[in-house]
């Protein structure tokens, strides 16, 4: 018998009721909603692809045409964004090109919505506009990413939801730009929102507007790309209304259904059918460096090392489980999430990955379990934790899973698809005061969009070519954004030689560039945001013996003699090595600090320098076996210098004055098996190397950051067991 | 494409493929499911040795049947690593990068490697050829990553079809801790 709610409403039809009937259909029968056979598609599979394609269509056109409604320059350029449409328990069902990992998060505001009783109050309406950006509750990883939803509401019914997410170009913190790094807590990352309603009937309210405006340093910028979000929802939820009244209601929550299950049932099956099953592990490490800088609050003024360990398994129906465990307990820092955020980083990888030839929808995320522990950086058991950049390690956490996969493909014969998997991004940020006394903020996403490819096991990376955040890989343009930076004009924008992990093939290389600051007004601030510094490698393992990607790097020049070197017509640096290298040379003067840690807020004046190297890949297999004409290429080309060459490599080559390269082949046999001699000379048996290295965790013989990261590992109970299993250490030992 | 034949496998393998060949196979609608048999066919022939190829782990490392209810890993120099249910990567040569001159050596520009005193670079060589065999870049203490430990039964049963003759739940479990009980004990 079907209940009826104070506001008329079947229960039935409900969000809770939906949400609990979901979770309890699939949890008895393993199907979405118990759906085992696909009957529409059976009966009438035209209509049903045609029907999907309606569907399908309505995002993607969302996306072509929003971002020229309305939209910041970012917004507009970037592969930062995304459309979707999610049934009304927000498991989507179809969703556009750009930021298609955030499909993991609408779910996590639709029920927090219904969980707090939003169709009561402050009530969900068609065509009302909702957003969010709060990690706890909307599943967003950081508040730079904005959300927008509208609900599609037939007789009181919600039957789906338009959704959006794009970067904002400013996301108001303490911090300038949209990264910050030294935060506390939540209340210092900035413009933060829960799941709330801002409009109605389409439109947002006024005030939704003016807090943009005041609680942003981009406002402007920010409420264009939230007209572009809503433009972009708006024809989405048009579109539904329209299709509803072709197909019918009953047809299109039928065919909701099977659309989501089908695809959970493809997603599946390619992983079956590429996955070797078993356990596989990784780790990798990101530098919080923050000791003196945060004085104010002498519970955050530490420096620490952030532990990610993982431990991909494939269950007993050959989906993906994804265990954390042992990973850094959270921390007064702004590099924790929660676990919506924490999967939508993870989905990165495995949407791309395994749902390139299917349905994109909801059915992804039903095949990943993702085990985040309570108290853990993905699980923080506080409700401040900061998460202004979990970006800044959740990256690295899913280039670990992908990493355990590309192995599984490799172990399986599928070579074509197995790549060292990378994916460093780098972002300049900040705020300043023009010389008329405007104040701005700024992001620049020049090395967002993109990174080098991983080496293969038959063949070299590839630069700039590709990004594991967004299949729009946009790298390498100038873009119209980089103009509304008004101090900063590039020196160089290149590849920067020699930046990427070795190996028997090598990773792609990596890219760098140096701006000039010019005509800096009355104060400019200058910080990064981006993942693993060089202070660790970007995962901590290589693919099959070549060597991990390297950290970004920071190098900043202040009082600089450039003026000079100008008016002498002499070179200027235009990578971050060449700068460091010509500083060596004294080719440049004044203060110039190669970083391997995030730089505090850097005041940049007058011809001041910032440059960065970022997004180097992984190398695959022995360098001693890379192919000797190879190298000789990489030489010739630039892309790898004659000296490192020799110490990696063992290929003595040298350039001529015609740029020729000459390779001396018995200089090049000797230097291979002087180097095969010194790994044989320099190494010891492992087991050896465990009983010397256990001695250095018995007498805690490290420094103490390293002592404090393997404290807030072994707090959890599995990986306690691990590590003291490893080395053998007394039950009541503590480290 | 419908399937990879031996002899674009043995290309693909020794790395003298085609990008075009290369595009061919990731536009294939659906992965060939022989593959794999393909794949240990190549594998077999570019070894000196007899034991049968259970699966491959790493560039040079596979896991072989020793015929009599031993699964080792083994390299294909022919050095042998011991059970695969313990982590290999105990059983090999280690060099430690652990100063900043040292792990200088390993990146360009010297800027972009990892800090002394905070990680190290562990590299794992094989005691019969010298290959290098794995990368680590972790802090001092860090236990040892076990890369892969396949379940292999349930592979050769479930995906593949073709259950191995000395099938047992044993195989398939972390005996890395056992190991390293032995080590402690000859402390």
């Amino acid at each position: 018998m079907k209940t009826v709610t104070e506001e008329g409403v079947f229960a039935e039809k409900t969000l809770k009721f939906k949400l609990n009937q979901r979770d309890k259909l699939y949890s008895e029968t393993g199907h979405y909603w118990g759906v085992k056979e696909l009957t529409l598609k059976e009966q009438d599979p035209i209509r049903y692809e045609r029907f999907f394609s309606r569907l399908q269509s309505s995002v993607f056109a969302a996306r072509e045409k929003a971002r020229f409604v309305a939209a910041s320059p970012g917004g507009r350029e970037m592969g930062e964004s995304l459309w979707a449409l999610t049934t009304a328990e927000g498991d989507t069902l179809a969703i556009s090109l750009g930021f298609i990992s955030h499909a993991a998060a609408f779910p996590v505001s639709i029920k927090h919505m219904t969980d707090n009783d939003f169709e009561e109050n402050p009530g969900i309406n068609d065509g009302d506009v909702f957003g969010a950006d709060d990690p706890m509750t909307s599943g967003a990883p950081h508040p730079g990413d904005t959300y927008t939803l509208v609900p599609i509401v037939i007789e009181g019914e919600v039957l789906a939801w338009a959704c959006s997410v794009n970067h904002i170009m400013e996301a108001g913190a303490p911090q300038a730009g949209s990264w910050p790094v030294f935060t506390v807590d939540t209340f210092m990352d900035g413009f933060v929102f829960p799941p709330m309603k801002t409009g109605e009937n389409l439109r947002q309210a006024k005030w939704w507007e003016n807090l943009w405006m005041r609680r942003t340093r981009a406002g402007a910028m920010n409420v264009l790309d939230d007209k572009m979000r809503l433009a972009g929802c708006s024809m989405i939820h048009h579109s539904l209304h329209e299709i509803i009244k072709e197909y019918g209601v009953e047809y299109y929550r039928q065919a909701c259904k099977e659309i989501i299950e089908e695809s959970r049932r493809m997603i599946l099956d390619n992983m079956r059918s590429t996955m070797v099953p078993g356990q596989y592990e990784g780790s990798c490490f990101r530098i919080s460096m923050l000791k003196g800088q945060q004085k104010i609050w002498p519970h955050a003024d530490k420096d620490e090392l952030i532990h990610v360990h993982g431990v991909l398994s494939v269950d007993k129906k050959g989906s993906l489980v994804w265990d954390t465990e042992g990973s850094s307990r959270w921390g007064y820092h702004g590099f924790n999430g929660y676990p919506g955020g924490a999967d939508v980083a993870l989905h990165l990888q495995m949407t791309t990955t395994f749902a390139h030839n299917v349905k994109a929808t909801g059915g992804v995320n039903m095949n990943v379990e993702s085990i985040y522990h309570k108290g853990s950086i993905y699980n923080p058991d506080t409700e401040f934790a900061s998460c202004a950049n979990i970006w800044a390690q959740s990256m690295q956490m899913e280039c670990v899973a992908g990493n355990a996969i590309h192995l599984s493909f490799f172990m399986r014969g599928y070579l074509e698809e197995a790549f060292a998997v990378d994916d460093a991004w780098e972002g300049i940020q900040g705020s300043g005061v023009l010389d008329d006394g405007t104040p701005y903020g700024f992001t620049n996403f020049e090395w967002v969009g993109g990174t080098a490819m991983g080496a293969y096991s038959f063949k070299d990376g590839m630069p700039t070519a590709w990004c594991s955040h967004t299949q729009l890989c946009n790298i390498g343009n100038s873009e119209e954004f980089e103009y509304l930076i008004p101090p900063t004009h590039h020196l160089g924008r290149k590849l920067e030689p020699g930046y990427c992990g070795h190996g028997k093939h090598r990773g792609g290389i990596g890219q760098t560039a140096v701006h000039w600051m010019k005509e800096t007004g009355q104060r400019l601030g200058v910080t990064r945001g981006g993942v693993a510094t060089s202070l660790t490698s970007y995962v901590s393992l290589g693919m099959n013996g070549g060597y991990p990607a390297p950290g970004v790097v920071t190098v900043t020049a202040k009082d600089t003699n450039l003026d000079e070197v100008f008016a002498a017509g002499g070179d200027t640096p235009t990578t971050a090595g060449e700068l460091l290298e010509y500083a060596k040379e004294g080719k440049i003067t004044g203060n110039v600090k190669g970083w391997k840690y995030d730089p505090p807020e850097q005041s940049m004046g007058e011809d001041d320098l910032w440059a960065n190297a970022a997004g180097g890949s992984g190398g695959w297999g022995d360098p001693l076996e890379r192919d000797i004409d190879a190298v000789v290429e990489d030489i010739r080309i630039g892309q790898v210098p004659e000296g490192f060459a020799k110490v990696m490599y063992g290929v003595v080559a040298t350039k001529d004055e015609n740029d020729l390269v000459i390779l001396n082949e018995p200089e090049t046999k000797a230097e291979r098996e002087r180097l095969y001699a010194r790994r044989r000379s320099e190494s010891i048996p492992a087991k050896q190397w465990w009983a010397e290295e256990r001695k250095k965790i018995i007498e805690k013989n490290m420094r103490n950051e390293l002592l404090v990261m393997y404290r807030k590992s072994v707090c959890f109970d599995g990986y306690n067991k691990h590590f003291k299993e490893f080395w053998q250490l007394d039950e009541d030992f503590e480290i | 494409m419908e399937q990879v034949d031996k002899g674009l496998m043995k290309k693909l393998v020794d790395g003298k493929i085609s990008d075009n060949d290369v595009m061919e196979m990731r536009r294939m609608v659906k992965k060939d499911h022989k593959r794999f048999w393909t794949y240990l066919e190549v594998l077999q022939e570019g070894v000196s040795w007899d034991e049968n190829i259970l699966m491959r782990l790493n560039d040079h490392l596979y896991i072989v049947s020793k015929g009599n209810n031993e699964r080792v890993v083994k390299c294909d120099c022919g050095h042998e690593y011991g059970d695969f249910r313990v982590n290999w990567k105990l059983n090999a040569d280690l060099r430690v990068r652990e100063t900043q001159e040292q792990m200088d050596e390993a990146y360009f520009p010297a800027i972009a490697a990892p800090e002394a005193s905070w990680m190290e670079i562990r590299e794992y060589f094989c005691p019969g050829c010298t290959a290098q065999l794995a990368v680590e870049i972790v802090p001092p203490g860090y236990p040892m990553i076990f890369e892969a430990l396949p379940d292999l039964d349930r592979f050769y049963r479930e995906y593949m079809s073709r259950p191995l003759n000395d099938e047992s739940i044993e195989w398939f479990q972390n005996k890395t801790a056992e190991e390293t009980a032995k080590l402690k004990m000859n402390i």
